[in-house]
């Protein structure tokens, strides 16, 4: 028995039909504890190098954490781990809401998808009923529709994860909904799932989680809460969600603003948290086990519709970087994408590079079947969705993400195309803010802020510093905060709060039996760390250096107005930066691990 | 004394469900627990939760009278005493009075332990007279 | 005409770790927090009785102040 584990490896041929369960081995447990490291496990160890993502051989891997489904507080997130179709290279999205602990109470650690289906199917696991159902009722239908239908159908107690049309019709940045607003967003988790058709997992589980010293399990659970409860901000947090720094992105010029042009957008007041509060927002939802529900569910009088969001990144991606100025019309462009089933993110980059061709005349309107493009345009950005989801016209030139849409229309396009590695980058402007360019330039699965987010920091220490310790931070950073997605629950307790991380150290050791701290924890982060950009090279012919360069945007074009006008990061800075990466983090110049950090982490047998 | 509910500030987090199942049965499953969360979405978009009010209708029509009064003053089961009958669970007003033989060889109910309020971060729950 | 300070999590080393400190009112949020060397960016979120206001806000009599820093973003 695995304290702290649901105890099993749900594997589904699709090809073949084929459902089989194997024990979880401990020494995996051990070595890469749950979540994203089973998830990068499984997809070094069994997916071939050169699969192409939306083939059989590419493998879909959910999966729970020890910390999941347990009494801790944000005890709520399973990690989706694949071959990406959107950057080809390793995707890892975390999903939030309720998915996780029903997996975990079903007495499963991973659920890995398997070859391609000749059918549409939908996985239903209710505890040791595990079978492949018809999903032709359901192929076609928004994600909304269909996790009503099944919790009408089967109840309640029943979690559900969908895909929507994107999915099904392989948008590259196509998510995974669940409980009506969370998502398994980013890299194209939902196109993978889509190739297999996959339309949705349905979990239901009755057993319990066994854990190692139920009464130190207790104490230390209760601690951890009571922290939260206790922290300064709780209130605030809870109010505003994540939208809590749109105000204060837009006053220190990190807010995106018309594809990154600039880092303040001039007519964004309506846009703020405290509007958004004010004119939309009904309730604060929140996921398993977290008292500081960051989810804020909305209604928009204008559409006569509901949505879980905008989160802040959306209220970037889809508010200001597209010129928005009402959260109504944002939160509809949410919704769009939430039910259609595509990442609001990758959406919001991409069409934002769009609007900008159409404004300087590279595309026109015999290339947008007629739609005009422009700044603060909801119908146009609400057409442009449905036809991205459908990959239909122009939208399909567009699903394929936006380094692809800039390298198919080329004449300079390329150059506003923001993006690393393929994947759009999400809502920080960093044309002065090196700690987080870094960020963005190294994360592990393309620019996205999640590994590393280190605003305040460069504000601390000098936004345009480009410094060792800086690098140092960010190294930390990725290292550590990943760590929260393998143990299977939220960060955003230990981040927005500011509570002891400290507290999760007896309540893991509780729970699973194995003393660890962060320091042992952190090590294992950057041995999953170090193994994701193996990954990386093993996958992408001459993968390197050149792969981590930022947009152009950021060390060419300063903004011309906002808190960041006239500032830019020079690209001689950009290559210092990613030196000094590459040094602290033991890699060759390059970006290569060297022989010798191959060797002190283990990895060895990876590369051979 | 018995446990309130402010549905208002409920976020469906199920934090009081663990908590309760983790002292009414030291297990970590929330379908153990003696509170039930009602979400109503996509619309209206609102959380609703059913609480044991203290009332005594189950205890009133317990046949063995397995349904005792604790040192909190409040019903609890005695384990031992219930036959299954199942006479309590339509008597319960709020339907928070549970039997489900694939989880439990007995009812169950809150005790009122107050572990659901420790762990409630929006402060919906709470404990008065 | 004293206001009360509150900076809260980490921007309280900014006033020596204290939990609150009185301020002179008659001056803005943004003067008041140089004036204690804290770099008027770093506060995300300015909240005056429990509204938001901008750093701009000229503060009144008896207001109490409350600033967050977001540490940990998103």
């Amino acid at each position: 028995m695995l304290n702290g584990y649901g105890g099993s490896i749900l594997r589904v041929n699709l090809t073949t039909g084929k459902i089989s369960k194997e024990p979880t081995p401990p020494e995996v447990a051990r070595d890469f504890i749950g979540g994203r490291g089973f998830g990068i496990y499984f997809l070094t160890k069994e997916v071939p190098k050169g699969t192409d993502p939306l083939g059989p051989e590419n493998k879909l891997i959910i999966s729970s954490g020890p910390l999941s489904g347990m009494l801790v507080a944000g005890g709520g997130k399973c990690d989706w781990t694949t071959k990406s179709p959107l950057t080809g290279g390793y995707a890892s999205a975390s999903l939030g809401g309720l998915f996780t602990a029903e997996m975990k109470y079903a007495g499963i650690d991973s659920i890995i998808l398997e070859g391609i289906s000749p059918k549409p199917v939908y996985l239903f696991i209710d505890d040791n009923k595990i079978e492949l159902r018809d999903a032709a009722p359901y192929w076609g239908k928004g994600t909304f529709e269909v996790e009503k239908e099944f919790k009408e159908k089967f109840g309640e107690e029943y979690q559900i994860a969908v895909i929507g049309p994107g999915g099904e019709n392989g948008v590259a940045f196509a998510h995974i909904n669940h409980d009506y607003g969370r998502q398994a967003g980013r890299g194209g988790v939902g196109t993978v799932m889509g190739a297999k058709k996959v339309k949705a997992i349905v979990v239901h589980g009755t057993k319990s989680v066994p854990v190692a010293d139920v009464d130190a399990y207790r104490q230390a659970g209760m601690a951890l809460y009571k922290a939260c409860k206790e922290a300064e901000g709780l209130k605030e947090w809870t109010r505003y969600g994540t939208t809590i720094v749109v105000s204060w992105c837009d006053e220190v010029g990190a807010l995106p603003t018309r594809n990154f042009s600039a880092g303040s957008f001039e007519d964004g007041k309506n846009l703020y948290g405290t509007v958004m509060r004010e004119q939309i927002v009904i309730t604060d939802k929140g996921c398993f086990g977290c008292p500081c529900p960051c989810g804020k569910y909305s209604s928009m009088k204008r559409y006569g519709t509901h949505v879980e969001g905008p989160e802040y990144e959306t209220i970037g991606m889809l508010g200001s970087n597209l010129g928005f100025t009402n959260i109504e019309d944002v939160a509809q462009a949410n919704l769009l994408c939430d039910d259609l089933g595509i990442d609001t993110i990758s959406a919001g980059g991409v069409i934002a590079w769009a609007i900008e061709a159409y404004t300087k005349g590279i595309l026109t309107k015999a290339d947008t079947d007629g739609l005009e493009l422009s700044w603060g345009n909801p119908q146009a950005v609400f057409a442009l969705i449905e036809k991205i989801a459908k990959k239909q016209g122009f939208g399909a030139l567009l699903a394929d993400g936006v380094k692809k849409a800039a390298q198919k229309v080329g004449k300079g396009s390329e150059k506003f195309a923001i993006h690393v590695k393929g994947m759009e980058q999400s809502a920080y402007a960093t044309h002065n803010a090196t700690a987080m360019l870094i960020s963005y330039m190294t994360c592990d699965v393309g620019a996205h802020h999640n590994r590393a987010w280190a605003i305040t920091y460069d504000l601390q220490v000098g936004r345009d510093k480009v410094v060792p310790e800086k690098v140092a931070r960010v190294i930390w950073l990725q290292n550590f905060r990943p760590m929260f997605d393998v143990l299977g629950a939220c960060r955003l307790q230990w981040v927005e709060l500011g509570i002891d991380r400290k507290l999760y150290e007896p309540l893991l050791q509780a729970i699973t039996g194995i003393p660890r701290t962060w320091e042992d924890l952190e090590a294992v982060g950057n041995r999953i760390w170090n193994l994701t950009r193996l990954y990386w090279a093993r996958e992408n012919e001459g993968f390197g250096r050149a792969w981590d360069m930022p947009s152009p945007r950021f060390y060419e074009e300063p903004p011309q107005s906002g808190a960041t006008a006239g500032q830019i990061t020079r690209l001689e800075d950009v290559n210092r930066l990613l030196d000094m990466y590459y040094e602290q983090r033991g890699w060759d110049a390059n970006g290569m691990p060297t022989p010798a950090t191959i060797e002190k982490l283990n990895l060895g047998a990876f590369v051979s | 004394m018995r446990l309130y509910v402010d549905n208002a500030k409920c976020s469906g987090c199920r934090a009081c469900l663990v908590a309760c199942s983790l002292n009414l049965f030291r297990e970590s499953n929330p379908k153990k627990a003696a509170l039930t969360l009602l979400p109503h979405f996509p619309a209206p978009g609102v959380y609703e939760m059913k609480v044991c009010t203290q009332c005594g209708d189950c205890a009133r029509v317990c046949p063995t009278e397995a349904i005792k009064l604790n040192e909190r003053g409040a019903y609890y089961v005695d384990y031992d005493e219930c036959n299954l009958c199942e006479a309590c669970v339509p008597e319960c007003p709020e339907s928070v009075m549970f039997v489900r033989t694939e989880l439990a060889n007995h009812a169950w109910k809150c005790d009122l332990c107050g572990d659901c309020v420790a762990v409630c971060g929006t402060g919906a729950l709470w404990i008065a007279d | 005409m004293t206001a009360i300070f509150r900076p809260m999590g980490m921007l309280k080393q900014y006033i020596g770790g204290q939990a609150e400190v009185a301020v002179p009112a008659g001056r803005t949020i943004r003067q008041t927090m140089t004036a204690f060397d804290m770099p008027p960016e770093i506060a995300a979120l300015v909240l005056v009785n429990d509204e938001q206001q901008s750093k701009d806000y000229v503060l009144q009599d008896g207001d109490v102040v409350k600033l967050m820093a977001v540490i940990g973003g998103g």
